[in-house]
């Protein structure tokens, strides 16, 4: 029977088509959105959330292929590389598909009920096309291995992220979403600049075949131009300090759904895309490699301490979630830079497990303001008494991103400051340490104001828990958040390989 | 102080960027990497292997498929990312949302007559340009042109109609039922031709080579430029709306 079982999982993982029926299931589903809502307006969030649940099974044959054959490609058309668009299912894009697989259902589900009040009625056929075209421009980002391919879905991703932060139409929300615009246009243009050169440098847009073809050039200034252009474009997606100044508000003031794509999967975007840099320019010994790892190294742990320390100081929860973002794409920027079997694999441990965690926190605290309209811990002090499971979710995820021991956050952040420790540079073990306790520090003030505090606003005295469609979610994540942690030992042996190699300079 | 900054800063980032530019392969010099390596396929094999007589739409359509997939994802992402942010925020249930502006009072827009000559001249020259918006979409396969340009000078066409003719006029012209589908037509159409190609080839968006499906193949491409035209048009008429609506 077992056998049987796994000859039958072979042979449908060995269709070749499901890397294509990943990007096609969330796009083609976002492009019929609108029309169904004209039909059935009833049925679009169960439509998107079919869609998400459908995308989410496609991730499976594939992760069962890629453990075992390795990575492999698809080459729409069937034109061979470099001469069509290549797509390459390997480790980094499996770990970026397999979060969103993972958090995509969660976050529709909660749309559902959540959405119908925090966006206005007109546009909540775009606001679930938005975010299903986000979803599905991030697995199309995470799978090419084309530069100029890479471009388009990144455009898919920061249109669709620009509009889900101002779908509310509250006018912060506005204001946010048109900053994050200009900044995310300028990362765009850089990026573009980066291809185009790139293309005249070699007369490729393979990924694999333009690094193969970048040693042999004796164009120095044009080749840093290229990857400065893609390190700071990327970094900006990413919002790496010092370029972090849009995201706060940005996050912050976005729909709460939202916020959790944005934070737990948007910007991962920006990280992949600084993997698929440095694996461009890996081989290229006009550029010091080194040094550009070293200047990461330190923005990763600038970005840890400033984000912590700004979140410290803020009163919205909303906010203070926010810049914990930066601290964490701090912590794996920080990783993959440190260059060292170990902190490459806690970065990209940590890039999942973030992942997962903030989308709790940012749907539970979401939760939290559907049921009472508020957002700061000075008036939602006291919540935990009538919300408590949707508090408990939050402390949860609160842990998780302390990086208590068995959660998710704890599995990562160890490997980073082990693997800083590894590379000998002890300095960036002790960065994690200190992130941690400042971590610890605002996450404990938010469980205070919870638990501890007598309530005083009446919206929260007469709260209740929000409806099962959007707890449900909640809760499951932030189960996950403790339980992954305790599975860590698949994803490392997952990992290590697709490391070494890296490391090695082969992709 | 911040101005000479800011000019020092924007120098040497000119500088920077010259240096570079300066490395470059000359334009059209002819042992470049550009035209050398990947575009030599294109241009040598390219009519044989593709069908299509225009180099760019064999590149377009058939080499790089998927990018003019993801193009048409990034025109639909605009067009309802547009939408998403200019649909009125009618309150529902949120204290939080700012209310409609009220109606303004009358004459506070001033309602322009349209000159009798331009009405007169829209209306005669619409049927040529519409024809020309065609052309150009159809043609695109054997000479310069294509789906994206034919489909801007359809939306064109229909705006000037529309600023001529008003609003009820637009309403019949792309009525409003049919619009959600409009908005899909090219990505769809690309799903659809990209699965037919699966099915005939085993690749998403293949084509078939062989010459007995010669008309498959043609008719698979003309399908996609006529799909990227006409949903071009639609989402430059449809900015167009809803600019005017708010």
């Amino acid at each position: 029977m077992a056998a049987a079982l796994t000859v039958s999982w072979s042979a449908l993982a060995a269709w070749p088509h499901w890397l294509i029926v990943l990007i096609l299931l969330p796009l083609g589903g976002a492009v019929l959105t609108p029309a169904l809502y004209a039909l059935q307006r009833r049925l679009v969030p169960w439509w998107a959330l079919l869609v998400a649940g459908l995308t989410a099974l496609t991730v499976l044959p594939l992760l069962w292929r890629l453990a075992h054959e390795g990575p492999f490609s698809y080459l729409p058309g069937g034109w061979a590389r470099p001469y069509g668009v290549e797509l390459r299912f390997d480790e980094f894009a499996a770990l970026l598909a397999a979060a969103v697989a993972l958090l995509a259902p969660p976050v529709l589900l909660f749309s559902r009920r959540y959405a119908a009040r925090a966006v206005p009625a007109g546009r909540l056929p775009f606001y679930y096309t938005l975010l299903l075209l986000n979803l599905g421009g991030l697995l199309g980002l995470a799978i090419t291995a084309d530069l100029f391919n890479l471009f388009v879905f990144l455009e898919v991703v920061s249109l669709s992220a620009y509009a889900l932060v101002a779908v509310g139409g509250r006018p912060v929300a506005e204001l946010a979403a048109f900053k994050y615009l200009l900044m995310g246009a300028i990362s765009s243009l850089l990026i573009l600049l980066a291809v185009g050169i790139l293309f005249a440098l070699t007369g490729s847009l393979n990924m694999a075949d333009v690094a193969q073809r970048l040693p042999a050039l004796a164009t120095p200034a044009a080749l840093t131009l290229a990857a400065a252009a893609l390190l700071v474009g990327f970094m900006l997606k990413a919002a790496l300090f010092p370029l972090h100044n849009w995201l706060p508000e940005a996050h912050a003031s976005a729909p709460g759904a939202v916020s959790a794509v944005l934070s737990g999967l948007v910007v991962k975007a920006g990280i992949i895309g600084l993997v698929r840099t440095y694996q461009l320019f890996a081989g290229v010994e006009l550029l010091d490699t080194a040094n550009l790892g070293a200047i990461l190294v330190w923005l990763g742990a600038a970005s840890v301490v400033m984000g912590s320390f700004f979140a410290v100081f803020q009163h919205d929860l909303k906010l203070m979630l926010a810049y914990s973002t930066i601290t964490n794409i701090g912590y794996i920027v920080m990783g993959w830079a440190l260059a060292s079997p170990q902190a490459m694999l806690g970065a990209s441990l940590h890039l999942f497990n973030h992942a997962l965690i903030k989308t709790t926190l940012f749907l539970a605290a979401g939760a939290l303001i559907y049921r009472t309209g508020l957002r700061t811990l000075e008036e939602l002090r006291g919540i935990g008494r009538t919300m408590p499971l949707n508090c408990a979710a939050l402390a949860l995820g609160a842990l998780a991103i302390v990086g208590v021991p068995p959660t998710a956050g704890f599995v990562g952040k160890w490997f980073i400051a082990l693997g800083a420790l590894q590379a000998g540079r002890p300095f960036f073990a002790l960065v994690v340490v200190f992130g941690a306790l400042l971590a610890a520090v605002y996450y404990v003030r938010i469980i205070n104001a919870f638990y501890f505090r007598e309530p005083e606003q009446k919206a929260v005295v007469t709260a209740r828990e929000v409806p099962w469609s959007m707890l449900a979610p909640v809760l499951l994540l932030a189960l996950l958040c403790l339980g992954i942690g305790l599975l860590a030992r698949l994803p490392v042996e997952f990992l290590e390989p697709a490391v070494a190699r890296l490391l090695d300079g082969r992709s | 102080m911040k101005k000479p900054l800011v000019i020092a800063l924007l120098i040497l980032l000119a500088l920077a960027l010259l240096a570079a530019m300066a490395e470059l392969p000359a334009v059209g010099q002819a042992d470049a990497p550009v035209h050398t390596h990947v575009s030599a396929r294109y241009i040598e094999q390219g009519e044989a292997e593709t069908g299509a007589h225009n180099l760019v739409t064999a590149v377009l359509l058939n080499y790089r498929g998927m990018d003019t997939f993801g193009e048409v994802l990034v025109l639909f992402t605009a067009l309802c990312a547009g939408f998403a942010v200019l649909l009125a925020a009618a309150r529902n249930g949120n204290k939080h949302y700012r209310q409609p502006p009220a109606p303004q009072e009358s004459g506070a827009v001033p309602v322009i007559a349209v000159s009798p000559v331009v009405s007169f001249v829209v209306r005669l020259l619409a049927p040529f340009i519409a024809l020309f918006a065609a052309y150009v979409i159809l043609k695109g396969h054997l000479s310069p042109g294509g789906g994206f340009q034919g489909g801007m000078i359809l939306g064109a066409l229909f705006i000037a109609l529309t600023l001529v003719l008003g609003k009820q006029y637009s309403a019949r012209l792309l009525p409003v039922a049919w619009r959600p589908w409009l908005y899909a037509l090219a990505p769809a159409a690309f799903l659809v031709v990209g699965m037919i190609g699966l099915q005939l080839t085993g690749y998403f968006l293949g084509y078939p080579q062989e010459p007995a499906w010669h008309g498959v193949r043609e008719a698979m491409m003309v399908t996609l430029e006529i799909a990227i035209g006409v949903g071009g048009a639609v989402l430059v008429a449809s900015l167009f709306l809803a600019l005017e609506s708010d």
